[in-house]
Formats: structure tokens, sequence, C-alpha cells
């Protein structure tokens, strides 16, 4: 019997209060984005980990452009073989997504064969297609950068508020474009070495060791590292908060002032990015920037550098002795199959790409939203540039069309505010998972993209036992052991405060997560697999990491010594009270 | 032969293979196709058909087979079972003819001879005619003695081998399937007993997945019987058929062997020794040897085969291994590995169709 988890509790007509949303004011492509019905508990929703804060009323423009046009639009047209792409609902403020799945045998048949003709030239072409795609975002990215908002007027600001919206949306047609045929072809490898009897967990291995962009700006940030300490800038760090950072190390002068030069070049290359993916609500690090300074303070305060070029190489060396080991048990026939699939998806690299298109799209794109809705706010006398944030689009746009005033939502923007922060502190307490949980989940793209994969089912099931548990088991995604005080993060906020040494415990680990690998002992999630972030990441680092733990985050707190065994995929906790 | 008196012992070296599998059955006619083909078989004689239907002829067996199956009741398995005993038991209380007892003697006193011993132990094996697919419909079901030593003791086998026809499996097999037992004669194959340090089968093709691009060698210490029987788990081996590269080899804890007991004088399964339970029994250039002899019979046969083999104690690197039975393999073998990397079909066969 499959467990039926109710969502009675998120059932409304409200998304926030004073706005009814009336679904048909963004065109959808299968279902629209809307709030929990009782007949949603005929469906299995998971608790997106990609959002752990919760969205504000404007951010919700992703669950609409993103989550639900951009997948349902690139897993229509490819199309998608099994699935129509994924649909959301709202909890409070946090994202329950579910997939829509293809019923008709017929129809997945079909959908197979128009994808298996479109494949071949996508495969051979990736990087000149992902080049092409990746100029258009860029196209895209130069026109709002150089856009100077202050001196915009107000319809100016509505126009390109406007503009920010459709090139929001664009960026995740391309974004889901270009992510199922690689995964199509991801998985279509993974069949073929599971039918040839190969261990099915060293596939990540295989196409693991090639360089990101995510890589390459934490590299950056090791570089403005030892610049730091070269400049004599350690003990300043050591002794100052990181949101103090800029003001102290502006007010120093001589090697500060050269170092910070230094460092506001780096921002204006890597600094577009936001602490965690597609919400308007993050700043970029050129807005803010007490993450990356955060990262360096700690990187400081680590005692031995981060080898970057031993780990890579090392990655390099896993990778290559796992594809001998693998060929090794391989008939001729078979190795020659299997050199092709290898040298596909490595050419066409689903998980490489599922971290380096973070840099172009989903810590960026929602920045031309954020900057103009801030703006347009500040135009219209708002007490702070964020209410603008805290409008939904319809107000928005009539506030930037001079039909409403934003004073007439003063009180709703402040009940909001108050509505975010309550639901924001339940973020550690929302189900993981709501309506119906099936048995097993088979859809590719939620084992793979989400870990929704049987550890992680598993461990929701058993969930409430005991509160007693000792040893949690996941998916062993990074080899190595550790031990050391667990950190439980509920997101990404206070990131920057981690020890070296800890073993950081999370639902998930997005691309702004990854600076704090080069510092954690191990890593921990309730999600994920072989191929979700924190697994890719703890093997380019050497970190040993655990996925799809199901209930990490709940049965660990902060200051447990933890025991992480990546090669068993074992988590062993020592209660700290 | 026409004219000629029917001949009771055909010798399998020395055999034209079509005669031989007419006359000894499926399991030793391939044995002398495969001595003809140069493989590496041991010394071996059979009681041919004709030898066993003077038996059961000329001791009034025939009328005592009759009239016990006249009274079955296919449908009461009970009724099967006593009418299969009734027979069995009339088997081992009919004494050989005199003539026929002696020239399986002599037989095997020049057995023993040719292997330049005094009472070689022999394996004593059933070897069932009649249709096509008869020794594999039947397999295990007739008897095999492994490791019987003295004339005596052989005819002893020979007969029960001959008895072993009417085991309650076998009659029951051919009474669902409608098929006379006369139509089905019982030769039986006197074989010498190779002194086996390592045996086990081979099959030319994965006898699971039915993927044809490997041999798949299946091994254990001492006789192939704990094999054969699943009494014991194998050390498991495959080799590439394009390239005879050894793909996998993972050795077992192997805890049954078949060893010779001499003092009853027969193969029997007793615990491993443990300083070779964990041992591997194979090296490359056994497996290379054993890989050489199935290829080599697939070939020949034109079809994928299982192989019984033997690595002698008195084998050295560089010589054949001796091979004791072959026969068709039942697998239904799969369409090659795909040689071209289709993605899409593959995520589609493996992965969208829910398959994982």
């Amino acid at each position: 019997m499959s467990t039926i988890i109710s969502l009675d509790e998120f059932i409304t007509d409200e998304w926030y209060p004073g706005f009814k949303p009336a679904f048909e004011h963004a065109p959808y492509y299968v279902e629209p984005f809307r709030t929990f019905n009782k007949a949603d508990e005929e469906r299995f929703w998971f608790l997106d980990f990609h959002w752990p804060r919760g969205l504000t009323p404007l951010g919700l423009i992703w669950n609409e452009d993103g989550y639900n046009w951009g997948t349902q639009y690139a897993a229509e047209n490819l199309p998608l073989p099994p699935g129509r792409g994924l649909t959301n609902r709202i909890g409070g403020i946090h994202l329950y997504g579910s997939p829509i799945d293809v019923q008709s045998p017929y129809e997945i048949g079909e959908r197979a064969q128009r994808m298996g003709a479109y494949l071949p030239n996508f495969l051979q072409n990736f990087d000149s297609i992902w080049a092409e795609r990746r100029d258009e975002v860029e196209r895209g990215w130069q026109h709002f950068v150089a856009l100077d908002t202050a001196s915009m007027s107000l319809p100016e600001l509505s126009m390109m508020l406007k503009e920010a919206r459709a090139f929001h949306k664009r960026a995740f047609e391309i974004h889901f474009e270009i992510m199922y045929p690689l995964l199509v072809n991801y998985l279509g490898f993974y069949g073929m070495c599971a039918e040839m009897g190969l261990d099915v967990s060293q596939i990540g291995k295989f196409l693991q060791g090639y360089d990101t962009k995510i890589m390459e700006t934490d590299r950056e940030l090791w570089k403005l590292t030892r610049a730091a300490k070269q400049a004599g800038l350690a003990d300043v760090f050591a002794r100052t908060e990181p949101q103090d950072l800029v003001a102290t190390l502006d007010g120093m002068g001589g090697s500060a002032a050269a170092w910070m030069t230094q460092f506001r070049d780096f921002l204006q290359v890597y600094g577009y990015r936001t602490e965690g993916s597609c919400d308007v609500a993050l700043p970029s690090w050129i807005e803010d920037p007490t993450p990356a300074l955060g990262t360096i303070k700690s990187f400081i305060a680590k005692e031995e550098e981060h080898d970057f070029e031993k780990a890579l190489a090392g990655a390099i060396e896993e990778r290559e002795t796992a594809i001998d080991a693998a060929r090794s048990q391989l008939t001729a026939e078979e190795q020659t199959a299997f050199d092709a699939g290898v040298a596909s998806c490595q050419a066409a690299n689903f998980p490489w790409w599922q971290d380096d298109h973070n840099y172009y799209i989903d810590l960026k794109v929602s920045l031309p939203l954020r900057w103009a809705a801030r703006a347009i706010a500040e135009r219209t006398g708002a007490d702070q540039a964020d209410d603008g944030l805290f409008l939904f689009w319809p107000e928005l746009t009539a506030v930037a069309d001079g039909e409403k005033s934003l004073d007439s939502y003063k009180s709703l923007i402040e009940a909001r505010h108050q509505y975010f922060d309550h639901w924001h502190s339940r973020r550690a307490s929302m189900p993981k998972v709501l309506g119906t949980v099936p048995e097993a989940v088979t859809d590719p793209v939620l084992i793979e993209i989400f870990g929704l994969n049987q550890h992680f089912l598993n461990a929701i099931q058993a969930a409430g036992t005991d509160g007693d548990v000792k040893t949690l088991t996941g998916v062993p995604a990074s080899k190595g052991k550790a031990r050391g005080k667990a950190r439980v993060f509920n997101n990404a906020d206070n990131l920057h405060t981690l020890e070296t040494g800890e073993i950081l415990v999370c639902e998930s680990t997005s691309p702004n997560w990854t600076p704090a690998f080069a510092k954690i002992a191990a890593c921990v999630c309730d999600g994920g697999g072989m191929l979700s972030h924190a697994a890719i990441v703890g093997r380019e680092y050497g970190v040993p990491t655990v996925t799809a733990v199901g209930l990490a985050t709940v049965v660990i707190e902060d200051g447990d010594e933890v025991e992480v065994d990546g090669d068993t995929g074992t988590v062993t906790v020592y209660k700290s009270s | 032969m026409s004219g000629q008196a029917p001949e009771h012992i055909l010798w399998i070296d020395s055999a034209d293979p079509q005669e031989a599998l007419a006359l000894t059955g499926a399991k030793m006619g391939r044995l002398a196709e495969m001595s003809r083909d140069g493989l590496s078989i041991p010394l071996a004689f059979a009681i041919t058909i004709d030898g066993f239907r003077e038996h059961v002829g000329s001791a009034g067996l025939d009328e005592v087979i009759d009239a016990h199956l006249a009274e079955v009741d296919p449908d009461h398995s009970e009724s099967v079972e006593k009418a299969a005993t009734a027979i069995r038991s009339a088997f081992r209380d009919t004494p050989m003819a005199p003539e026929l007892a002696e020239e399986i003697e002599a037989a095997y006193d020049e057995l023993s001879d040719r292997c330049s011993d005094l009472n070689v132990p022999v394996a004593v094996r059933s070897s069932a005619t009649g249709e096509d697919s008869a020794d594999a419909s039947f397999a295990g079901i007739f008897d095999t003695y492994l490791g019987i030593s003295g004339a005596q003791a052989t005819i002893e086998a020979v007969r029960d081998c001959w008895a072993s026809l009417f085991t309650t499996r076998a009659v029951d097999y051919r009474l669902k399937r409608g098929i006379s037992h006369h139509d089905m004669p019982m030769a039986v194959g006197v074989v010498e007993l190779v002194h086996a340090r390592a045996s086990g089968v081979a099959f030319s093709v994965h006898p699971v997945t039915g993927k044809a691009d490997r041999i798949v060698i299946e091994a254990n210490w001492g006789w192939g019987e704990a094999v054969v029987q699943g009494l014991v788990t194998p050390d498991h081996v495959e080799v590439g058929k394009a390239d005879r590269r050894i793909l996998k080899h993972t050795v077992s804890s192997k805890d049954v062997v078949s060893a010779f007991d001499f003092a009853a004088g027969v193969v029997v399964e007793v615990p491993m020794p443990g300083r070779l339970r964990e041992r591997a029994c194979l090296n490359e250039e056994q497996i290379a040897a054993i890989a050489d002899a199935v290829l080599l019979i697939e070939e020949r046969y034109g079809y994928p085969v299982d192989v019984e083999w033997v690595v002698s104690r008195h084998r050295r690197e560089g010589e054949p291994i001796a091979i004791v039975q072959s026969r068709p393999v039942t697998t239904a073998v799969q369409e090659a590995a795909p040689a071209a990397y289709d993605p899409m079909a593959l995520a589609q066969k493996y992965i969208f169709a829910g398959g994982r």
C-alpha cells in the first residue's frame, strides 16, 4: 500500500495575504502553476531542495515561467518520451514539485521516435549548440547589465521589467531544452552499463574531472585568498565579521585598498551570481559581497590551501581507472559500444553540464527581474526596495504602469513579509513529500535531478518509527571516511560560518554551496544521488559524501559527532546530548 | 552392419561418430565426434542399445515392464511411482546374460590395460537415445556412477544405469509426453575416470543472459559432480570469445568437493579442505585451454554448447583439457550485443520503460 501524506494544511485559495491567483493570467503549456487542492493528494509531491528559503510573491514567477513553462515547453517539444515536464504547487512559500507523466505507451513510443531522430545531431554538435545558447543568454544579459536603472523613467523601468521576465522565461526554455537530451544520453548509457553487468555506481566517475565555470570561480576565490595573505590582511579577516569586511577593508587604505580593487575586478567577472538558484529575492555578490568575503575569510583560516590541480588530477585519475576497470570486464564487442557511449557522454556530459550551466543560467538570470522590481519600488516610494519583491506580477506591473500606487499595497506588503518569515522559519519541519508516496520512483528525472531514489523513499517511509536512530544510510556518492562535528544548514544564508573540518548536513546543495567543500570534512544530504551537485563536487574535492539519506537534517543536530563513510553510504550519529 | 550379429560393445575412440550416435546414444556419440575432431577425450567404450535390448529381451524384462506399465494411472503419481519402483527392482533381480557380462568384463580389462592400470576407476554413464533432445530433456534424470572400479562393480553399475530408465521421473516424463520406453533404449558408457585436479562446466553462451559473445566457466576442485548438481558455489569465469580475454574471474568460497573415496571406490561429496576453499581452482593457462576446447566444439557443431571438462592431475601446461561431456545448450541465444551506441534506443529499452 502506498503511503498518503495529507496536504490539507496547504490547501488555500490564496498564495500570500491579499492575492487570489487567477490561473489564466500567465500562459501555460501542459498544466498551470496553482495552489494545492484536495485532488492533488492523489499525486506525489516532493519538497524541492533548490529553494530552501521559500519564495516571495514576485519570486513565484519562477514557478510559472521556469518550473512549469520551461520544463513543459522542453519536454513537449523535444519531446521527452516518458514525461511532459514538471508542475508545482506552493506549501506556504515552499515549492512542491511533481512530474507529469505520459501515460500511453503508444505516445511514449512516438515521442521516443521523435527524440531518437533529434538526438544524434544534438549530441554530435553539443558544444556548438550549448555555445549558441550561452551566447543567446549572454546577449540578453549584456542588454540588462548595460541599463542604468537609476537614470531610467518609470515607463522605461516597466519595459525593462517585462523584458526581464521574457529573458528569464527564455533562459529556462533553453535550460531544459539542453538538459533533457543530455539526460536521455546519460540514461541510455546508464541502461547500457547496467545491461553489460557493470557497477552502475561507477558511472558518475566515468564522467568526472572536467572543469566547470563554477570550479573556475572557486579557483579565483583561492587566488584572492592568497593575495589577501600576501597583503598582510589575514589578521583583519580573522577578527572581522564577513558583513563588516567591505567597510573595514575600504577604510584601511594601502594594501587593503589594492586588494579591494582586485576583489572588485573579480566581482565584475564572477560576481553576478546569487547565493541560490533562480530567486529574485537573492542579491548578487556585487550587491552584497558578504558570501564571497566570508568564503575568503574561512579559506584564510584554513591551514592548508585546497590544491585544485591535485584534486582535479585525482579526479581524472580516478575516472581513467574506473573506465579501465569497467572495460576490462567487457567483451571486445561490448567495448566498442561502451567506448562510443563514454565518448558521447563525456562530450555531451550531463553531470558536467549540471554544474556548469548554473553560472550562465540559474545563478544569474533572475537578477534583471530583481533590479527592475527594486528600481520600480524605489521610484514609487517604497520604504525599502525589496517591497517590490512582495508584489505579485499583476500588482507590480500595475504599479509600474502607473495604474496603482505602491502605497495602496503597503499593509499587504507588511502582512506578506510576516507571512514569508512565518513560513521561512518552518522550512526545517516542512514535510519532505506530500500526497501519495509511491512504493518506488521510476521517473528518471526525479531520480537523477531530485535524488528521489529508493534510499530516500525508504528513509521517508521509515520516518517516525524511532527517535533513537544512530545509523543512517544513503547513496555512497564520494568515497572516503571522515568524522567530525555536524553543522546542519537549512539554507546557504550562513554557509560561510562553516568551520574547517566540520561535517555539512543539509537537504541538498547547489552550486553556491561549492566553496564549502574546500573546508568540510564530509557532506551528508537528505536528497540526491550519484549525480546530484554534492556528489559531483564531493568527488571533485575528494570530500566523503553520502546522499539520499532522507532525514539527515531531522535526525542530526548541530554539534552531534558524525561519522561519514562514503564507501558504504553509512552515516553514524553520536548524539552530543 | 547388416548381416552381422549386433555389436554389444563399441569403442569410442575408433567408432564412426554416426554409428556411435545411433548405437550408444547422444552422450557417448558426441564423445566419439569429439574424439574424431581431435579433442582430448578419456578412453571409453559403450554398451550399445543392442546390448540393452538383448538384456531386457532375453531375460524376460520386457514382459515385466509392460505388465507394470499397463497398470499405471498416469494421473496418479503414487501409481507411477509404484510401477517405476517395481520395474527397477526387477532390473536389479535380473542377472545379466553371461555372454554379455563376459563381453563387458573383457572390454573393461582392455580399458584397464590401455590406461596402464589394474582395475581402472571409471565413470559409468547412462546415455539415452531416441529423440534428438533426449539428452537435454532428460538431463540429470538418468544415473551416472563415478569412480567404479573392477569388472563386477562395472557390470552392476551398467545394470543400475539401465534401471534408471525407469526412475519415477523418467516414467512420468514419458507418460506425459506419450513416449514409449521402447523408443529410447538406454546405452551405457564406461569412461576412464580422469584424475581430476579441478573440474566443472563451460558454456559457449551465457547460460542466463544468452549473450553469445562470451564463454562462461564454472569450476570447483576435484570432480565436477558438486558443480553439476549445484551443491557448491563454484568459481565463475567469463572469457570474451573475440580476443579470449578474461572478463571476470570470481573466486567463490567453495564448501563442498567431489573427491574419490578409495575405500568405497566411488566419488563422494565431502567438505572442502580449508586451504582450498578460497583458492582459485583455475589459472589463466587452464582457462585459455578450456576456452579453446569450448570454441572448437561450438565451431564443429555450429551451435552453442555446454561441456563438462576436467583438468587432469597429470596435465602439463600447454596440453589440452579433457572433455567428458558436451551437449547443445538449452538457453535461448540473445541477439548480438549492440556494437553501436544508440542512446535513445537504450534509454527507451532500459529506463523509460520503467526498467530501473
